[in-house]
């Protein structure tokens, strides 16, 4: 079987543009969310933007990462305000006024929005990550935020710690890479993506998967036809997401390490996670697809295979039929 | 009249000549229904079926809402057909729904599955015309069997 044919189909079922409907939604559905933090703290908020893979153009169309990110003065929640009452305000705000048609949860360093299934079942998800800038009026010039954590996320303890970080710096530079190297950068995040997905509440985050990407392009040479691609990449996490001394430096602040988003036994499960697949693969071909799966609902059908058939000999007719 | 599955990506092809004698032969038993074989053969690297010509059975029973047909007495035609170049064939069968649409009845389904499962029908593909006439209107449903499937010509 031809592996990279296999995943190039993969990455055709997964495109967002697929699913315009549902995409559509959420993009009024986060416009919506948008207006009601603008209403709600008018004067006190920067405007909010979609951090998500969606705005990296890394997105797939079985799971839509918008995250809303909301931008708060320094002196929002009060001149001595914490990062803490900041999320909590941003959550009661949030859980009030969508209690009735949304689940409304606390997640690591965001409040997520689940909006409960429509007509059309379409089932809409926004992630609101509240954060504040370092100074009052500060945010303009250098796009600076803290955000909060409100669960332990990898190594970096719930309640204790506030990550630094510039969003839109680790936008564009995904967005950029993804862009520029779309048939090698922008196809092996979704695929990894497509994977993770096949798996529930895995712990490494989409974000983590873009950030190794880039470093394994970045370290290693990587060349050859899309599986060739998939699989160097896979070796690279494989080899070097345990090692003591990996780091992942954050776009948006050279001091983050996002492989702390990890703690060591989930980076020790991603390892064996892609040791697994590289074996299995090797064993035998066609477990790509249990890996890598086509988006059934956009499957097509390969015709070009398609033939009538007979099965040797001259066709007789059963000698007798009834038809009504 | 040439149509297509696009799903599947199959085509079949009849003449308005053999189509209309299919008509006509229809009419003539109206308002009981009527059918035949169908021979024809694949092209295109069996991706297109030309259906050619028919072959009206000897021995019929034939009511309102159905008909019976045999094969008694068309070996030879058949065998006389395969002679043929290009080799043409039993593709499939036609019958009329009078005063009705084209669309396959339960009966229809039954006698589908019994030429897939007859062995020496040797036919993967077998195809089902329906003439849906009246005394004013006439339409085609043409349908083939495709891995477990039946779909419609458009």
């Amino acid at each position: 079987m031809d592996k990279s044919l296999h995943l190039d189909t993969v990455i055709k079922t997964h495109q967002i543009t697929k699913e315009k409907n549902l995409l559509d939604k959420h993009i009024q559905k986060k416009n919506e969310v948008k207006e009601a933090l603008e209403n709600e703290y008018g004067g006190n908020v920067y405007a909010p933007f979609n951090s998500g893979s969606y705005a990296k153009n890394t997105a797939i169309n079985t799971k839509f990462d918008f995250d809303l990110v909301s931008p708060f003065k320094r002196n929002a929640f009060g001149a001595n305000g914490t990062l803490k009452e900041m999320y909590e305000a941003v959550y009661d705000f949030l859980y009030n006024k969508y209690k009735n048609d949304a689940e409304v949860r606390k997640q690591k360093v965001s409040i997520g929005l689940e909006f409960y299934a429509d007509s059309d079942s379409a089932k809409i998800k926004i992630d609101v990550v509240p954060g504040r800038e370092l100074n009052q009026d500060q945010y303009k010039d250098d796009e600076n935020l803290n955000l909060y954590v409100y669960y332990k996320y990898g190594n970096i303890a719930a309640d204790s710690e506030r990550i630094k970080t510039n969003v839109q710096s680790q936008i564009s530079n995904i967005k950029d890479r993804a862009d520029k190297e779309k048939d090698s950068i922008r196809k092996i995040i979704r695929l990894l993506k497509i994977w993770k997905n096949t798996k529930y509440n895995y712990p490494t985050k989409s974000f983590f998967l873009e950030l190794i990407t880039i470093k394994a392009f970045d370290n290693i040479t990587i060349t050859g036809n899309l599986w060739n691609k998939l699989k160097a990449v896979m070796e690279y996490i494989k080899d070097n997401v345990t090692n003591d001394g990996f780091t992942l430096k954050d776009p948006g602040n050279s001091s983050n390490d996002l492989s702390d988003t990890l703690t060591d036994s989930e980076k020790q499960q991603l390892a064996d996670d892609m040791k697994n697949m590289l074996d299995r693969i090797e064993e035998n071909d066609e477990n790509i697809k249990t890996y890598f799966p086509e988006n059934p609902k956009f499957k097509e059908e390969d015709k070009s295979k398609n033939r009538y058939n007979t099965n040797g000999g001259m066709p007789v007719p059963p000698p007798k039929l009834n038809f009504g | 009249m040439i149509l297509r599955i696009e799903k599947i990506g199959l085509s079949i092809e009849a003449d308005d000549e053999l189509l209309n004698s299919l008509v006509e032969k229809g009419k003539s038993h109206y308002p009981n229904e009527f059918g035949g074989f169908l021979v024809g053969y694949y092209a295109d690297d069996n991706k297109h079926l030309h259906i050619t010509d028919t072959i009206l059975p000897k021995s019929f029973k034939t009511s309102i809402y159905n008909f019976e047909r045999s094969t008694k007495g068309i070996e030879k035609k058949l065998g006389t057909f395969y002679k043929e170049i290009p080799r043409k064939f039993y593709v499939g069968e036609w019958h009329t729904h009078p005063d009705n649409s084209p669309i396959p009845s339960l009966t229809d389904i039954s006698a589908i599955n019994a030429i897939i499962n007859n062995k020496n029908a040797c036919l993967a593909n077998p195809v089902l015309l329906i003439i849906g006439n009246s005394k004013t209107k006439v339409d085609f449903g043409f349908y083939v069997w495709f891995e477990n499937k039946l779909y419609r010509y458009e």
